[in-house]
């Protein structure tokens, strides 16, 4: 469960304010997050998954407590617990497929690089249709399949929340609806909390919940009028 | 993170980015490689040097320049020093103090099979012995006329036992000089890494013979009157009509006479073993009082190492010149990451939201860049180790 009290947020020398004065999302529940460009939705996403400091505010993922954590500890909490897809996939060049998977044992202790995380990350791979490219580079793979190694390196640590930045934003319809469909049969199976960022509308009706962003949008002057605002 | 994990990554970026990694490390490694192969030839240069001085005691010759006495003495091909005469190398037998070896180098082989003359090396038995030299075919000197080549002489003129080769003539228009004399090969001595591959080796005698003290004609006895200038009871006097031979047979070799006192002929150097070290300085102070004014003794030692003092200051220059090119090359180097690091900064970003450290990344990086310097390193010093093995001949050949 992931619950955010009173977060209140900014960036250095922006007018950009985040206020969310209760948000609580559900164990296992898989939510879309919508709103126009600039309203946070990706800061969001940074500020749970550790990846920004908490500010001003509280933010738990299953009882922990985010602004708590030291940087190094939210890195663990990070590799542990989160997985993370982003919209241009964020792949490294130059490793090859399953190498990219295996990319979060690498370059840290917190998920162990033994047999068995690499058989899993052979059956993700195969699971996702991508069996005959695992030693290929990942140049070499398509934009579908750039993203299907993007959702395994995600899954790679069987993370408590999966978190996907537009994941279908540079994809075509079809493949949209594939990737889709792979991360959240994937999520649902693991049962991990999603929470994706996403702009197209047609795709909101396959999530248990949509979270509007929009109202969590406020500018320094009318934040104090938005305070309490929650969904 | 493991430093095996970061290799792996390492190796790995190296691989993908492998254009830059190649041009990283070979400017790393020709940098490195010229200071480090000028050091290695230097060193190689100098023990070589070196080595042949000091293994040569002293060496006596005439007044004048110390440093071409010493050259000729170790090295033959070099400048020639005035003459001594053969009474210096008799002075020091007589002395008992030391072993005298006289070396007489004035004239060369004509060319063979394409290839120039070699200095021609009149000297004793003694000094085979002395400089440890072994005959790897056919024998040593054991007549006027024969002669011994170096390993390789033989090698470049494809000299064969039964071979003969022709001494150059100092001046082909002196018809009262020297005449070139036919010599007989009935040795090749073995590889000795030293200027006694290069040379041919003929008794002193012969050496003289060559130089037109000595010689061998028919019979004066015998010959016509018309060649004859004036015959008394005790002397006969030839015209030039009588003609020395040019070859030192078995059925001539009694006619090779020499006209004139041993002790006025002459030699190069002199090299003197002294049996001991009270000896030796006991043949220096001698040459320091009673034969200064006629003969100077130099110990070769002090003369290369002098030699190489002025030599070695061009090492100043290569060093200097090495620290230069490695600052510039550090300063691309350090730009060239620089450059790299941004154009990987959404390889660096995504690490970091994956959990990454920054101290991850900078072992990632700092890995990548110590292997390109590993293997510039490895390199240069493979590269600088081939050459000077691969040269070692080259540059002997420059020095002796």
């Amino acid at each position: 469960m992931i619950e955010i009290q009173q977060l209140k947020f900014s960036y250095p020398r922006s007018h950009f304010h985040l206020h969310i004065s209760d948000l609580t999302i559900e164990t296992a529940s898989v939510s879309a997050v919508v709103g126009p460009s600039g309203s946070g939705k990706t800061t969001l996403l940074h500020l749970v998954a550790g990846i920004l400091p908490i500010g001003v505010g509280n933010v738990l993922v299953d009882q922990t407590d985010l602004s708590t954590l030291t940087d190094a500890e939210r890195r663990r909490f990070r590799l542990q617990q989160v997985g993370l897809v982003f919209q241009d996939f964020e792949l490294i060049d130059y490793l090859s497929v399953i190498d990219n998977v295996l990319l979060p044992c690498r370059i840290g202790d917190a998920v162990a690089l033994d047999d068995g995380t690499q058989q899993r990350a052979v059956n993700l791979l195969e699971r996702s249709g991508l069996a005959d490219h695992i030693r290929k580079p990942v140049t070499k793979l398509s934009q579908g399949e750039k993203q299907r190694v993007a959702i395994c390196r995600a899954l790679l640590p069987k993370p408590a929340i999966l978190m996907a930045d537009e994941p279908t934003g540079n994809l075509d319809p079809k493949t949209s609806d594939q990737i889709l469909e792979l991360m959240l049969s994937s999520a649902r199976e693991y049962k991990t909390t999603v929470m994706m960022v996403t702009h197209d509308h047609s795709l909101l009706h396959q999530f248990d919940r949509v979270i509007d962003f929009e109202q969590f949008l406020t500018s320094p002057e009318t934040a104090s009028s938005a305070e309490g605002a929650s969904i | 993170m493991s430093w095996r994990n970061a290799l792996y990554l390492a190796v790995r970026s190296l691989s993908w980015y492998r254009g830059r990694a190649i041009t990283i490390v070979l400017c790393l490694a020709l940098t490195l490689w010229l200071p480090i192969t000028v050091r290695l030839l230097l060193n190689q240069f100098r023990a070589d040097i070196i080595s042949r001085a000091v293994a040569t005691p002293l060496i006596v010759g005439a007044k004048g320049s110390r440093i071409d006495l010493a050259l000729h003495g170790l090295y033959f091909d070099s400048v020639s020093p005035d003459q001594t005469t053969m009474a210096e190398a008799n002075y020091i037998q007589d002395t008992g103090f030391a072993t005298s070896i006289p070396i007489h180098v004035q004239y060369r082989t004509q060319s063979i099979n394409h290839m120039t003359g070699v200095p021609i090396v009149g000297t004793t038995i003694e000094y085979f012995e002395f400089r440890k030299l072994g005959v790897a075919d056919g024998h040593g000197l054991s007549m006027l006329g024969d002669c011994v080549v170096g390993c390789n002489v033989a090698a470049r003129m494809q000299l064969e036992l039964g071979d003969r080769i022709l001494s150059a003539p100092k001046n082909a228009f002196n018809l009262a000089g020297n005449y070139p004399l036919k010599m007989n090969v009935v040795g090749v001595l073995a590889p000795a890494h030293s200027p006694d591959d290069n040379v041919v080796f003929v008794d002193i005698k012969t050496a003289w013979i060559i130089d037109g003290i000595g010689h061998g004609h028919q019979s004066l006895n015998q010959a016509d009157d018309g060649v004859l200038l004036e015959k008394t009871d005790t002397n006969v006097t030839a015209s030039a009509a009588v003609l020395p031979f040019r070859e030192i047979t078995a059925d001539n070799i009694d006619s090779f006479h020499f006209h004139g006192d041993e002790d006025t002929f002459p030699v190069s150097a002199v090299i003197a073993q002294p049996a001991s070290r009270k000896n030796r300085t006991l043949l220096l102070g001698r040459y320091l009082t009673e034969r200064r004014d006629v003969a100077q003794c130099v110990k070769p030692t002090e003369v290369v190492q002098d030699l190489l003092n002025i030599v070695f200051r061009v090492e100043r220059l290569v060093w200097l010149s090495s620290l230069l090119s490695a600052t510039v090359t550090a300063l691309l180097l350090a730009l060239v990451l620089s450059l790299s690091i941004r154009l990987r900064a959404v390889e660096i970003r995504t690490m970091h939201k994956l959990g990454c450290s920054r101290w991850t990344i900078a072992v990632l990086i700092s890995t990548e860049f110590l292997m390109m310097c590993a293997a510039g390193i490895v390199m240069a010093v493979t590269g600088a180790w081939l050459v000077s093995v691969l040269a070692a001949d080259g540059l002997k050949s420059l020095l002796f």
